[in-house]
């Protein structure tokens, strides 16, 4: 066992437990296109395991293994045994990182987290202060959309719900995902701070999902809140929908966004892989910004399949996942001739309740 | 030997060569307790790759050990000696689906369900059924004579294996079996790769038979007070004729482990046997199901449940298919080993040796499961223990002994679908004593310097638990 991990000691039995069946191989984003075990969830606890029991030295290559997954929890249930594969993965980041492999990108958003509170460094960006009665938290995510943010504002005004919206800070989840586990546990004060309530409305899957988890705060989603005061209407749309991984594993939010588009007159075409086996949009778990090939590559499988149902509209609840899919798709349509518009799925609700 | 990695990157190009420490350590162990590292792992894809590959590797008497998903569990591809890993994932086109000839030929690295999912649209599918059947490559399943939870009434992989291409050691692409069902003449080459473990040549095209699917379907379950009741209603279902297309028997330790890992609510029971019928024709599958409920009354079977709801039945199905790695779930500080973990025996002899297995548990120990394909004579048995403890390690090497020892004195066999590899060579040398000696004599013919995956099945350590270091942390208390 070596000093140097401190985070993954912790996981020991849960690694044991693992019993290297490779059943996470089946839906797993990353060893899909990668093609190699090393790149697949077993192949990441196994290099966790070297880590923890000294058969490894920590190595740049090592760290760039484990900072190939997009988190997408489709090995969480894949695994029989149960095995807690991600904390395991985010346990070896933060030794690795302790260790000195993080990356410059990695770093650069947490610097910008820890000096102005968001992740891009900027302190232009502000949110929609407003006082109100119910929480609103906002998110990183739609701090840098506040086109998006407005709208989503507006729907909850129309529908009843005053929300207050303070001068929010990060939820943390970067530096909890990118292995930055010390900057967070001082974050942790500041946004509580920040954001001192013990319940909340959300706008981002993964900030839901995050403030649970991270902060203990009872959040719900935009969609949950609003599904039962929404109108009927009749849009006459016809889209597939795409389930953001933190809804479809991480809350298990899977029929809301379905109810709400059925409840607007919107028919949804089914995709192959979708709800509980939806496909990751290959935005997430950092590979965003540290590994844009793979994650294009991810992006463009998930596009193709939302081609082949046939519409020509793709809708997503996620800002992230919208971001990444809208490119592929771009890219798709200038490669191969089809194309599939990406919309998130506010603009359709917005579509419906602007005239109430 | 060095082996000369930029020759492997000349052949298959440099992204498919990795050498790192990383990736070796990874390669290093599959689904068994073994682990020892390749020198070098390489991912062709092509024919021409895998033969450009072998020459060289003949050339220098270098190692070399096919591997698909590595799911292996009594460690067929971990290397003993070093060498290159031929990871053949990359290879994993189908290449035709002949339904008219109910046959398919395909590459080693296409994944058994993802054949299953391109073949459902013409109305057939692959028989053989592992369990881990949604990763499992057809390569793997070729290596070790796969067979899982419906060999009852489909038989094993070799069953449909009706040819395949080879590339030798020496290089050579040879071309075995035939595209028919029937075959007589000559020796029967491509049926003698299957289970070969990757000793005699590397797969790079399979023909398989397959079946049309079934139209009709309905799954039971039968709870037993004791062991001896299951055993004997296996045995009378099997021998009355019925031909269900599964009959699992699940003992105690595995009715908890799958009730803790994944909630199915099983009860407390001795033993819990699982059953499916298929067909074409929806009175004969309600017939033969009958026919089973009856038997399982008679052997004193309760709560017995017959339900063809689809969501009912995939949920004993997955249930069943997770049995082995939800063991790790048995009890808190004990962990899996997939070690004596898939012996046949006389189907009268089941209730037997599960019995007999348990008391050996008791005597050394550790804990044991049995569950398992029993309407096919199979059982598996897995040592739940832990690991961190050398002593628990000797226990479980006396009580694989023992499990062997029981299992030759009443006619069964080593491996029903598993594979030898290291954790069962002693077992299997012992066993086959009387052709190890033929055995070895066409592993020579075909591959004289030894390098196509040496160490294994009949060459393999006479003691498993020092063949390799065990992949685990154990103190040496």
């Amino acid at each position: 066992m070596t000093t140097k991990t401190k985070y993954l000691k912790k996981y020991e039995k849960e690694m044991n437990m693992c019993i290297r069946c490779a059943y996470c191989f089946e839906k797993c984003p990353v060893i899909k296109e990668a093609q190699w075990d090393t790149d697949g969830a077993r192949g990441k606890v196994i290099l966790s395991y070297g880590l923890l029991t000294g058969e490894l030295e920590p190595s740049q290559y090592i760290a760039d293994k484990l900072f190939r997954c997009t988190f997408c929890r489709d090995c969480l249930d894949r695994c029989p045994s149960k095995v807690s594969i991600l904390e395991i993965i985010s346990s070896a980041r933060a030794d690795l990182v302790n260790a000195g492999y993080a990356s410059d990108t990695h770093k650069h958003v947490i610097n910008n987290i820890n000096n102005t509170g968001n992740i891009y460094g900027d302190t232009e960006v502000i949110s929609q202060e407003r006082d109100g009665k119910t929480p609103l938290f906002i998110g990183c995510q739609y701090l840098g959309r506040p086109n998006k943010t407005k709208k989503y504002i507006k729907i909850l005004e129309k529908l009843g719900i005053d929300p207050v919206v303070e001068n929010e800070m990060c939820c943390g989840y970067p530096m909890e995902v990118l292995g930055f586990r010390e900057d967070f546990e001082k974050h942790k004060e500041n946004f509580k701070k920040s954001f001192p309530y013990k319940d909340a409305i959300t706008l981002c899957p993964t900030c839901t999902v995050f403030l649970r988890e991270g902060h203990r705060i009872d959040a719900k989603h935009v969609l949950q809140v609003i599904l039962e005061k929404l109108p009927k209407a009749n849009l006459g749309m016809k889209v597939t929908y795409h389930d953001p991984c933190d809804f479809s594993r991480g809350l298990k939010i899977i029929e809301e966004p379905r109810k709400i588009l059925e409840k607007l007159g919107v028919e949804i075409v089914e995709m192959k892989n979708s709800k509980e086996n939806s496909r990751c949009c290959g935005g997430g778990g950092g590979i965003l910004m540290t590994d844009q090939d793979l994650s294009g590559d991810i992006a463009r499988k998930r596009i193709k399949e939302a081609i082949e149902t046939g519409v020509d509209i793709l809708v997503t609840s996620c800002p992230t996942c919208e971001q990444v899919l809208k490119k592929a798709a771009t890219e798709i349509g200038e490669s191969e001739g089809k194309n599939i518009v990406v919309r998130n799925i506010e603009d359709i609700i917005w579509k419906a309740v602007k005239s109430i | 030997m060095k082996i000369d990695v930029n020759k492997l990157k000349e052949i298959v190009g440099e992204d498919n060569v990795r050498d790192n420490i990383a990736d070796l350590y990874v390669y290093s162990s599959d689904a068994s307790v073994h682990s020892s590292k390749p020198d070098v792992v390489v991912r062709p894809g092509s024919v021409k790759e895998v033969q450009e590959i072998m020459r060289y590797a003949n050339k220098n008497k270098i190692p070399v050990i096919p591997r698909g998903a590595g799911s292996g569990m009594s460690g067929q591809t971990v290397p003993l000696s070093g060498g290159i890993v031929l990871d053949m994932k990359h290879m994993d086109k189908i290449i035709e689906i002949r339904p008219e000839d109910v046959i398919c030929k395909v590459e080693p690295g296409v994944v058994n369900d993802e054949l299953n999912g391109q073949l459902k649209p013409y109305g057939f599918f692959f028989p053989p059924t592992p369990a881990s059947g949604k990763i499992c490559t057809i390569g793997g399943m070729i290596g070790n004579n796969a067979s899982g939870i419906r060999s009852v009434k489909y038989g094993a992989t070799r069953d449909a294996v009706i040819g395949m291409k080879v590339v030798l050691a020496n290089g050579d692409l040879v071309t075995l079996g035939s595209n028919t069902k029937v075959d007589s003449s000559g020796y029967q080459l491509a049926k003698l790769m299957v289970g070969s473990e990757g000793t005699l040549g590397v797969v790079v095209e399979a023909t398989l038979l397959i079946s049309p699917l079934p139209k009709f379907r309905a799954m039971g379950v039968a709870n037993f007070a004791t062991l001896e009741d299951a055993g004997k209603m296996i045995s009378n279902v099997i021998a009355a004729g019925i031909t269900p297309s599964m009959l699992e028997l699940m003992d105690n330790v595995a009715i908890t482990a799958v009730n803790n890992a994944q909630n199915l609510g099983l009860p407390d029971v001795d033993a819990i046997a699982v059953f499916e019928c298929n067909g074409m024709v929806k009175e004969a599958v309600e017939y033969d199901m009958k026919r089973i409920k009856e038997i399982c009354k008679k052997n004193n079977g309760t709560g017995i449940r017959i339900s063809d709801d689809p969501d009912e039945m995939t949920r004993i199905y997955e249930g069943r298919k997770k049995l082995f790695p939800s063991l790790s779930k048995y009890r808190e500080g004990l962990f899996t080993t997939a070690l004596a973990d898939d012996m046949a025996v006389p189907m009268s002899k089941i209730a037997d040796t599960v019995h007999e297995i348990h008391e050996i548990a008791k005597r050394n120990n550790v804990v044991m499961s049995a569950y398992g394909h029993c309407g096919a004579g199979l059982i598996h048995t897995k040592i739940l223990m832990d690991t961190s403890k050398k002593s628990q390690w000797q226990g479980a090497k006396r009580a694989v002994k023992e499990v062997y020892d029981y299992v030759h004195k009443v006619g069964g066999t080593t491996s029903g679908e598993h594979g030898i590899g290291f954790s069962k060579g002693p077992a299997f040398k012992q066993e086959k004593k009387d052709s190890l000696e033929l055995m070895k004599a066409i592993k020579n013919a075909l591959d004289p310097n030894n390098i196509l995956n040496p160490h294994k099945l009949m060459d393999s350590p006479d003691d498993w638990l020092t063949a390799t270091p065990l992949r685990y942390q154990v103190n040496t208390k």
